[in-house]
């Protein structure tokens, strides 16, 4: 990059040297202005252009402001040798305010119970719910990225919506149910959503179930990944009747309409703590690392 | 299409598969196998908002039929000409309400689900049971 901003520059200097330098000064891409020493005879039409643009000079009116610092300076009691910009400096102040802002609005700083016996194990961002029911061991995982769906609102007429509400956040992830039975090397695994109702408005007009099985297939016992040569039933065009069958399947094993009204308020507490944690961490980034 | 079945509520535990295999045995009963039927299983609460806003009654009920043809002679099968109108409409089920008569009564509720389903369908086939009358027509039809 240094060789090409000294040809610029010297492309400056040759043309500088026929023309008056306001001209050319607007004509410079931004260098460095420490690049020419200022004292040169050889250079002082540029560098007396690029003092122009420094709009350091006392008889300044209005100038290019291509020089204008907005770094500053590497504080020396800071030490860390990054880069710390006005801009920096606004937004972790931003982002003070909003961790503020969030922590008011956090419902639970203790993420809620589930009912049913359901024990807990976090990783980062993805939650594991498992449960023992007569030799079998039923797992529900989810990844909470990703899982709030975007609110596509109608526009209100004015005076229609309070401009202070604003909708609620929900996380409706999409969640795998493993069931697995003693002894058994496979296990029947539930690729299941929450659907999104598009006649659905947001105000207790939802006519689709809470939550629907997507997918269906057996799945090796203990395999974290996905073995696309196992057959998979797809429930779109499936036979009511069976899906009937495989919804209280899931059911006398706990996984029902409670269950999925339990697993959206937990993933939407998790998901609203790990904001939180991110917001702090890239505070703690912005400003210092 | 046949039968669209929801569970909107998590206060009744319900076995779908029971009551989607009772509306089929009724609709083949009643002669209307050919027809779609949206059932739509809802808590006290909702069942109470609905009856408020067709009925203006605001209490919880067992059964509200909202049908597709909306004057029809009690018993008579409409003819429709499209395959989009074998639709005899929507029955929403109290299945909370239900639940609690069948505690009190100590009734199986699957099996009372499945009679109230029957009101429905014969509300959506143009039964009414406002006069005594209209109600000893609606009964017989229920028992037959």
């Amino acid at each position: 990059m240094l060789k090409s901003v000294v040809r610029a520059v010297g492309a400056a200097v040759r043309v500088s040297s026929a023309a008056s330098t306001s001209t050319t000064a607007r004509a410079l891409p931004r260098v460095c202005p420490t690049l020419c020493p200022p004292s040169s005879a050889t250079t002082r039409p540029f560098t007396r252009s690029l003092w122009m643009l420094n709009n350091n000079g006392a008889s300044s009116g209005y100038r290019p402001k291509l020089f204008t610092s907005k770094v500053l300076s590497p504080s020396v009691s800071c030490g860390c040798g990054g880069l710390h910009t006005e801009g920096d400096k606004a937004f972790g102040d931003f982002l003070s305010d909003e961790i503020k802002e969030e922590r008011k609005i956090q419902k639970n700083k203790a993420l809620p119970k589930m009912s049913g016996g359901w024990e807990l194990e976090m990783n980062g961002t993805e939650a594991k719910l498992t449960r023992s029911l007569a030799g079998e061991k039923i797992t529900v995982t989810f990844n909470v990225n990703n899982s709030i769906p975007p609110n596509f609102e109608e526009e209100m007429e004015q005076g229609q919506q309070k401009p202070e509400e604003e909708p609620e956040i929900v996380s409706t992830p999409n969640f795998v149910v493993e069931v697995t039975k003693q002894a058994s090397k496979h296990s029947l695994v539930f690729d299941c959503h929450f659907p999104e109702d598009e006649m659905s408005h947001g105000d207790g007009e939802e006519e689709g179930d809470i939550f629907a099985v997507r997918e269906v297939s057996f799945q090796p016992e203990g395999d974290t990944d996905w073995k696309e040569t196992s057959y998979t039933l797809n429930t779109d065009s499936l036979d009511w009747a069976l899906y009937d069958h495989l919804m209280d399947f899931l059911a006398d094993r706990g996984v029902d309409n409670t269950f999925a009204d339990e697993l959206m308020e937990l993933s939407t507490a998790v998901e609203h703590q790990e904001y939180i944690k991110f917001l702090e961490n890239l505070q703690g980034f912005v400003k210092c690392n | 299409m046949g039968v669209v079945l929801r569970n909107l509520q998590k206060v009744v535990p319900l076995r779908r598969a029971r009551l989607r295999k009772d509306v089929d045995t009724l609709r083949h009963i009643l002669g209307v196998h050919k027809f779609d039927l949206g059932i739509i299983c809802v808590d006290n609460n909702r069942i109470q908002q609905i009856n408020n806003i067709y009925r203006k009654k605001n209490v919880p009920t067992d059964v509200l039929s909202f049908p597709f043809y909306e004057d029809l002679r009690p018993g008579k099968l409409p003819c429709p000409l499209q395959r989009d109108e074998l639709n005899l409409g929507d029955i929403f089920l109290g299945v909370e309400f239900v639940m609690k008569q069948c505690q009190e009564e100590s009734l199986d509720l699957h099996g009372a689900l499945t009679v109230i389903t029957a009101h429905g369908i014969c509300h959506l086939l143009g039964y009414r049971h406002e006069t005594e009358e209209e109600w000893t027509e609606v009964c017989m039809e229920i028992d037959a």
